[in-house]
Parts: structure tokens; C-alpha cells; sequence
């Protein structure tokens, strides 16, 4: 196993209880985990009955376990505030509102949500001393935009990085006689801010493809399937492992005896999922890690051990990793 | 003064006119279209970095915000040179000394 694990899926379908179970199968078997909720209405602090902040702190009563919450809203505002800093050791006062006013639209354009989202993601990763960090992700769309964003933004800073290049040599060979050039290849603030910048996607690209695994969670419904394989050709397509599905919501079979109008009901219902069962076994490639049945209350404390134990991935730490 | 130093000092006139016809006339526009050039990828830069500024979103803004700070003299002259340019061909047509 790898040493971070993804938990993906479409909304509702039990991302967090999944995840969250599958994080406690990994603490109880002594492996040091971090659950990391990027989904921006939380659920794990309800999962287990505990506020959880930005920064990782210890589950109550289990050993082993801590979880996060990141909150993009936050951090594009922590980014913001950094930003302005800077700007005000270096730009004069007169330039000061117009470019106070550039750095205010950048942080309201409708990627800077998901940009911060995933300055946190990379953050987590790479300050990383857990054994295994399990995230609990966002419904399925904003995700995989999320993970199919270190190739595409290592090309454009490398395109803005070669632009600024050729700018700056050309400054430097018209800087006449000893003239000082007005900018200069050497200590240029922006080549190495963008050099930083790629040196960052390069390592989220690397984490994501060879050091993380996927998981999808699906309900046993026919929009959920629709959606989970349309996800794993996506994950798939970049170049991201998907190693399993957990089917969650699975309808319980009423006793053989009973045969009331609820009984008859769920039968049928358990007939329809056997169906879309044996669709998700023979329409994919990834085997079905965990089929999990319906609870009658909320999963939590006790129920989510038991759940936990209903999942058949494998908790220890992957050797080769 | 001698005819000596009157010639040594007509050679050191003549020189220095030499220099500054051959620095206005060759150096100075070739050295001014380079410096143009240099601009003109500038311009595409800052474009790259901030199309917000013209209402174009960018996934990429909320990364390039952060070398806002140290572009200062480029972010000014960069709306500077948006605001004045007629057109490209006037722009190119600028670089050319006839």
C-alpha cells in the first residue's frame, strides 16, 4: 500500500465514512495515519463526534490517528494577506493601489478556490511524517480537475518561464556600454519564483502518480456507476492508479420468514443491486475492495470500526514505496 | 597655440563626432529595437500572467499574483505601453529608423 490514499467519488455516496473507517483500519494496525478532508463542507469532524481544524490533531480514544480539515477559504486568504506583504516592502507607495487591486482579482477568479485547495494538498504531502495519509476528497468533478493540474500548470509556468528569460536577455545585450541593464538573468526575483513554483507541480505530479493510490466509492445505483467509470478512465487518462471500488449502501436481506411489505421490498431492491453488483464486477477492471450495507443510524464510534472491518484493503505500508 | 596642438585638438573634435554619429546613427537604434523587442516579450509575459486584468480567467492567476510585488516597474510600464499603442504594425513600425 501506498503512502497516501485517495477516496474519491460522487457526491453522497459515503466518501467519509469510507475513508474515515478505512483510516481507523490503518491506526488500529498500528500504522501512523492522517485523514486529510478536502471537501469543503466537512464531515469528519461529524464522523467522529470531534472538531477537527486545519492543522492535523489527534482523534480522541483512537492511537495512531489524526485528521485535518483543510480550508481553502483560508489559506487563499493567508496567500492574499502574503501577497500584500511582500507588496509593501517592495512596491512605492504610488503603484501600491494598482497593484493592490491586480493582486484582489487574482484571489476572486473562480480557480483560486481550487488553487489553494491544492497548495494545501501539496503542502500536506510534502511536510508529510505520517505513515499513511488517507484523503478524503471532494465530489468527483472538483477532484480530478484538482489532480489534473500539475501537468497542465507545470507547462504554462515553463511557457512563462522562458517568456521572462528571453525578456531579460534581451534587456541585458541593449543595456548600452556600462550601463546597468534594467533587468538582469542574475537574482531575477521572478525566474526564481516561478522556478519554485514548478519545482512544486513537479513534485505533486510525482507524488500523485507514484506514490499515491485511488480508491472511488460507489452506491449501487445506476448514476453513481455511470459516474465512477467515467472517473476511473479520467484518473486513468492521468496516468494516476485506481486500485478499487468500495460499494457503499448496500441494501440488507430481510430473513427468509418475513413477508410483510417492507421484506418484500427489500428483496427486490437486494435483487436490482446484484445486478449493478455483478455490473460493476465484470464492467471493470478494479476489483470491489469492500461492500458495505446500509446502517440504520449514522455511522459513527462503534459502527465505523465495524465498517472498517468490512473493508478488504490492505493496511500495511508498502515496502517498495 | 601651435599647429601641433591646434591639429591634436581638431583630431580629438573629430573623433568625438565620429563616436557620437556612429552611437546616434548604429548603436543607439539597434540597441533602442533590441530594448524594444525586450518590451514587447515583457508584454506578452505580463499578459500571460495577468489576462484577469482583462477579464480573461486564468487558472494560473492566483500563482502569478505573487510575483505581483516584484513587478512593479514591469506592471507600470506594461499599462503604460497598453494604454499608447495604436496598433502592433505602429508599435514595429516604431522600431524601424529610416
Amino acid at each position: 500500500m501506498r503512502e497516501f490514499v485517495f477516496f474519491g467519488g460522487k457526491g453522497g455516496v459515503g466518501k467519509t465514512t469510507v475513508s474515515s473507517a478505512y483510516a481507523l483500519k490503518c491506526a488500529r494496525a498500528g500504522v501512523d495515519t492522517l485523514v486529510v478532508s478536502t471537501d469543503p463542507a466537512h464531515s469528519t469532524s461529524d464522523v467522529f463526534d470531534q472538531q477537527f481544524s486545519d492543522d492535523p490533531s489527534p482523534v480522541e480514544g483512537v492511537d495512531d490517528l489524526h485528521a485535518m480539515e483543510i480550508d481553502p477559504e483560508e489559506e487563499v486568504e493567508r496567500h492574499l494577506m502574503e501577497t500584500r506583504r511582500a507588496m509593501g516592502d517592495q512596491v512605492s507607495p504610488a503603484m501600491v493601489n494598482e497593484i493592490d487591486r491586480q493582486i484582489e482579482m487574482a484571489h476572486q477568479t473562480p480557480g483560486a478556490y481550487e488553487s489553494a485547495l491544492f497548495d494545501r494538498f501539496i503542502g500536506v504531502m510534502r511536510e508529510n511524517d505520517y505513515e499513511r495519509v488517507v484523503f478524503d476528497t471532494s465530489p468527483t468533478g472538483g477532484t480530478l480537475r484538482l489532480l489534473s493540474l500539475p501537468d497542465l500548470l507545470e507547462g504554462w509556468i515553463d511557457r512563462l518561464m522562458h517568456k521572462r528569460k528571453q525578456s531579460v536577455k534581451l534587456f541585458e545585450r541593449a543595456a548600452i556600454g556600462n550601463n546597468e541593464p534594467r533587468r538582469m538573468m542574475e537574482g531575477d526575483p521572478i525566474i526564481a519564483r516561478l522556478q519554485e513554483r514548478k519545482e512544486l507541480f513537479e513534485f505533486a505530479g510525482d507524488a500523485l502518480r507514484n506514490r499515491a493510490t485511488f480508491y472511488l466509492v460507489v452506491n449501487p445505483d445506476e448514476l453513481s456507476i455511470r459516474e465512477t467509470s467515467r472517473a476511473v478512465e479520467n484518473l486513468l487518462d492521468a496516468g494516476l492508479s485506481v486500485e478499487g471500488l468500495a460499494v457503499n449502501k448496500l441494501t440488507p436481506e430481510p430473513d427468509p420468514d418475513e413477508q410483510g411489505r417492507g421484506a418484500r421490498f427489500l428483496r427486490d431492491r437486494v435483487e436490482t443491486e446484484r445486478e449493478r453488483l455483478d455490473t460493476l464486477r465484470t464492467e471493470f477492471d478494479q476489483p470491489l475492495v469492500a461492500e458495505i450495507e446500509t446502517r440504520v443510524a449514522e455511522v459513527k464510534g462503534n459502527l465505523l470500526a465495524d465498517v472498517a472491518d468490512e473493508l478488504s484493503i490492505d493496511v500495511a505500508a508498502d515496502p517498495a514505496a | 597655440m601651435t599647429l601641433a596642438e591646434r591639429i591634436d585638438a581638431f583630431l580629438a573634435w573629430a573623433e568625438q563626432w565620429a563616436r557620437g554619429l556612429y552611437h546616434g546613427m548604429v548603436a543607439h537604434p539597434a540597441y533602442e529595437k533590441i530594448e524594444k523587442e525586450a518590451e514587447d516579450i515583457e508584454d506578452t509575459f505580463m499578459l500571460a500572467c495577468f489576462p484577469d486584468a482583462f477579464g480573461i480567467p486564468s487558472p494560473v492567476s492566483y500563482y502569478t499574483a505573487e510575483l505581483l510585488p516584484y513587478l512593479e516597474d514591469e506592471f507600470e510600464a506594461w499599462e503604460r505601453r497598453m494604454w499608447d499603442r495604436g496598433s502592433l504594425l505602429e508599435r514595429k513600425g516604431q522600431q524601424y529608423h529610416f
